[in-house]
């Protein structure tokens, strides 16, 4: 996805620098002058940054040291040091309940969601008749993102009483109450987040027709069948598609949360079962109003994410081969 | 985005001097539409804070419900803005679910609506947090006039000595069962005043009888209100303020029973449990057919009548009733950040106490709170449900015992907590001792 656009930019970008440093030359002010009608232009999305995603973003961290808790008024609000990530580390067995569900549902659904959109795509990388409307079919479940309506059918689905059951029935399989069970709960909220795999499945696509054919021609002519050409020319000329689609399937995954807040009716239940990471920050939050604990929350969980990201770019060196690399 | 940003990169000297907009000038346009809204602003919070009685007075109101609730109260509202021209109420409602997340979210912005609805589960938490505004000042100088309201109720509205809340209606909770299924299969239907022991024997009798159709009782051992009032009827109480007022064992005991009835074959099993408790009122049993009974709250009934074919009667609880107390079903309280209080006040008073309005309301949220005012509504009800409720609220009457205070802060997630361990048991994961103590474990950190 990203390498195609690259030497175009760089070809029309290639000019401008020169421009630039000829300006610079004839006057100081002038460039000064340019820079702040830059900022002026910026000004809307810097502002925004601001007001909307750092200012909030640091105030957080402020009161996940104090013990804010939404209602009272700012001077019943105290400092507390460390107490907070103190207590979520040490004492409370739900966060370590919620952070096991999350991996598990990370885990197992972000791999097979990627598997399913890259068997798709695989299927849909040809072009015949009607493709077009089976990428667009395909595509279509992920279009409703996170919606509330999609997480209600489901559960009317799921349930006990619901139509995957009807239909389970007519092979005389008697089916389970999926949402209603502790033990299917998790399972069912996965196959609704792995049935949304159009998203990473469009991004293979663009990602497969990048893939240069004398490739598969020169493989042929070794004799690498369909299987071995798979393995070793698509995989490898994919490689950095895949870590895209990874990275950000698995961000994703751990910020799963309407699904899980509406087929639980905001309980995370039964038994705790569907109880993500974000629904305990929620609950938390907004309904034991522990706003400075759930702010630390939020802190241990950006964190986490950070890491895990930092830990994917650091194997990706291994596993992901990017065309232009090899020109060096 | 980089096709687009290099032609300007390339161009800038040129597109400055051609543009009839020099950077100053934009610069001064910019801060105008900035500063313009600020002054309207301040301009519109001064024209609010006017003592002038006539002035204009705008009044956020919030509340939670269904549509029918929601024509009733917008309805005692436009009658109150006739009799006050001055007053404007802005009516906002939504459904139960999100409600008090909505109101949490309002009020941390400081934006609290004037008037709000709020339950006990919700009341010591924004009392405790000084969300509210102490009505005390009004109910003494008559303002609010509580003289006509049961002494119980008035007092389920007060939090550390001061009224916080004014009773909008009383109910207690009640137990609904499908009176049409019971007359088919030809069994006694249930009565106030049976023991539990006596509810389960029948509730086994109904399901046996049905065949395997639907269940006789329903498994409440997850619900906070049938805990309670199981407690009260032995002389126990579920909080002494701030603490827990039972035992490990008195829950161990709760959570034992309901699992020997549901071996019984009285109860359905966790599942059709699990959807009915967290659901609303089109998931409960005796609106999905798939129980006779229904643990609910007594001005539930007309609701629940119109969700189902089924013709459905109300008794109390299980267990004596003199476990159940005169209960604030839902209040109105003012926000403490209000510029109106007096109009508050007045409002709340008129919700309270108005023969009219009263009228309205109907029974919508329970038996209004004002005693007067009881037998003209009934008098004028036209909906047979309805007047069964009131029927049922006033031979109870005389048999509740003394109102407890109300439930303190934490209780909220307290009420999530005994779900989570009761449904443990129910789905088999743990004992009924092992979740007790979890229970107790959790509730010793909440409640600190």
């Amino acid at each position: 996805m990203t390498t195609k656009p690259a030497p175009a930019t760089t070809s029309t970008t290639a000019p401008v620098s020169p421009n630039r440093r000829r300006g610079s030359a004839k006057g100081g002010s002038r460039r000064h002058g340019e820079g702040l009608a830059g900022y002026v232009f910026l000004s809307p999305w810097l502002l925004g940054l601001m007001a909307i995603t750092a200012f909030p973003m640091l105030f957080s961290l402020y009161l996940s040291f104090t013990n804010y808790d939404i209602l009272s008024s700012w001077e019943f609000v105290e400092w507390v040091g460390f107490e907070n990530y103190w207590d979520l580390f040490v004492n409370d067995q739900t966060f370590r309940h919620s952070v096991q569900v999350t991996l598990i549902f990370a885990f197992v659904a972000v791999p097979l969601k990627l598997a399913a959109a890259l068997g798709v795509a695989l299927l849909l990388n040809r072009e015949t008749r009607g493709v077009g409307l089976f990428r667009s079919l395909f595509y279509l479940p992920s279009l409703l993102g996170g919606s509330v309506a999609l997480a209600l059918i489901w559960r009317a689905m799921f349930s006990g009483d619901g139509a995957f059951n009807d239909f389970l029935g007519l092979f005389g399989i008697t089916g389970q109450p999926w949402v209603n069970d502790p033990d299917w709960a998790l399972e069912t909220l996965m196959v609704l987040a792995i049935w949304q795999f159009g998203a990473p499945m469009v991004i293979f696509l663009a990602g497969l027709k990048q893939v240069p054919t004398e490739l598969y021609e020169a493989a042929s002519v070794d004799g690498a069948g369909k299987i071995r050409q798979f393995f070793n020319v698509t995989l490898p000329m994919l490689s950095p598609v895949i870590f895209f689609n990874l990275v950000l399937e698995t961000i994703n995954g751990f910020q799963g949360f309407t699904a899980a807040f509406v087929i639980s009716n905001g309980t995370g239940g039964p038994v705790d079962s569907t109880m993500l990471y974000t629904l305990y920050l929620y609950t938390k939050g907004f309904t034991e109003f522990q706003m400075g604990y759930a702010s630390a929350l939020a802190w241990v969980f950006l964190i986490a994410i950070g890491l895990i990201t930092v830990l994917f770019f650091s194997t990706g060196r291994f596993w992901v081969h990017y065309s232009d690399g090899d020109n060096d | 985005m980089h096709p687009a940003t290099s032609p300007t990169a390339n161009t800038p000297a040129t597109r400055a001097h051609r543009t009839p907009f020099g950077r100053r000038r934009l610069l001064r346009g910019v801060a105008a539409t900035a500063v313009v809204p600020l002054v309207l602003g301040v301009a519109a919070c001064g024209d609010e804070a006017s003592s002038d009685p006539d002035a204009p007075v705008t009044i956020e109101f919030f509340w939670w419900g269904g549509e029918s609730r929601a024509e009733l109260t917008e309805q005692a509202l436009d009658l109150y803005e006739e009799k006050n021209p001055n007053v404007t109420i802005n009516p906002t409602w939504q459904a139960f679910t999100g409600y008090y997340d909505k109101l949490a979210t309002i009020s941390a912005g400081g934006n609290a609506p004037d008037i709000f609805q709020i339950d006990d589960n919700g009341l010591a938490e924004y009392a405790g947090r000084n969300v509210t505004l102490d009505l005390t000042p009004f109910v003494e100088s008559g303002d609010i006039d509580l003289s006509n309201h049961p002494e119980s109720l008035t007092q389920y509205g007060q939090i550390d000595g001061k009224q916080v809340a004014v009773a909008a209606g009383e109910n207690t909770p009640a137990l609904v069962y499908d009176k049409t299924k019971i007359t088919e299969l030809g069994l006694p239907e249930p009565e106030t005043g049976w023991t539990y022991d006596e509810f389960i024997a029948w509730g086994a009798q109904v399901t046996e009888a049905a065949g395997g159709d639907y269940w006789g009782a329903m498994d409440p051992s997850s619900d906070y209100k049938a805990l309670w009032l199981w407690l009260r009827s032995q002389g126990k109480e579920f909080y002494d303020g701030p603490q827990l007022a039972f035992t490990e064992a008195d829950l161990t005991e709760w959570f034992q029973f309901w699992l020997d009835a549901r071996e019984a074959g009285a109860t359905p099993p966790a599942d059709v449990v699990h959807e009915a408790v967290g659901g609303g009122v089109s998931d409960q049993l005796v609106v999905t057919g798939k129980g006779a009974t229904s643990f609910m709250w007594s001005n539930q009934l007309s609701e629940l009548g119109k969700s189902t074919e089924s013709e459905l009667g109300m008794v109390a609880y299980p267990g004596d009733p003199k476990g159940q107390w005169a209960r604030a079903s839902l209040y109105w309280a003012g926000s403490r950040s209000t510029e109106h209080p007096e109009v508050v006040a007045d409002v709340i008073d008129f919700l309270a106490n108005d023969p009219e309005a009263a009228q309205i309301l109907g029974v919508d949220r329970g038996l209004p709170s004002n005693i007067d005012n009881r037998e003209t509504v009934q008098a004028g009800l036209d909906d047979p449900y309805m007047t069964a409720t009131v029927e049922f609220e006033n031979a109870l009457i005389p048999q509740m015992g003394p109102a407890p205070a109300p439930p303190p802060q934490g209780h909220g997630p307290l009420r999530s907590t005994l779900t989570t361990v009761a449904e443990s048991v129910t789905y088999g994961q743990a004992s009924p001792a092992d979740a007790a103590a979890e229970f107790f474990r959790q509730a010793e950190a909440t409640l600190e």
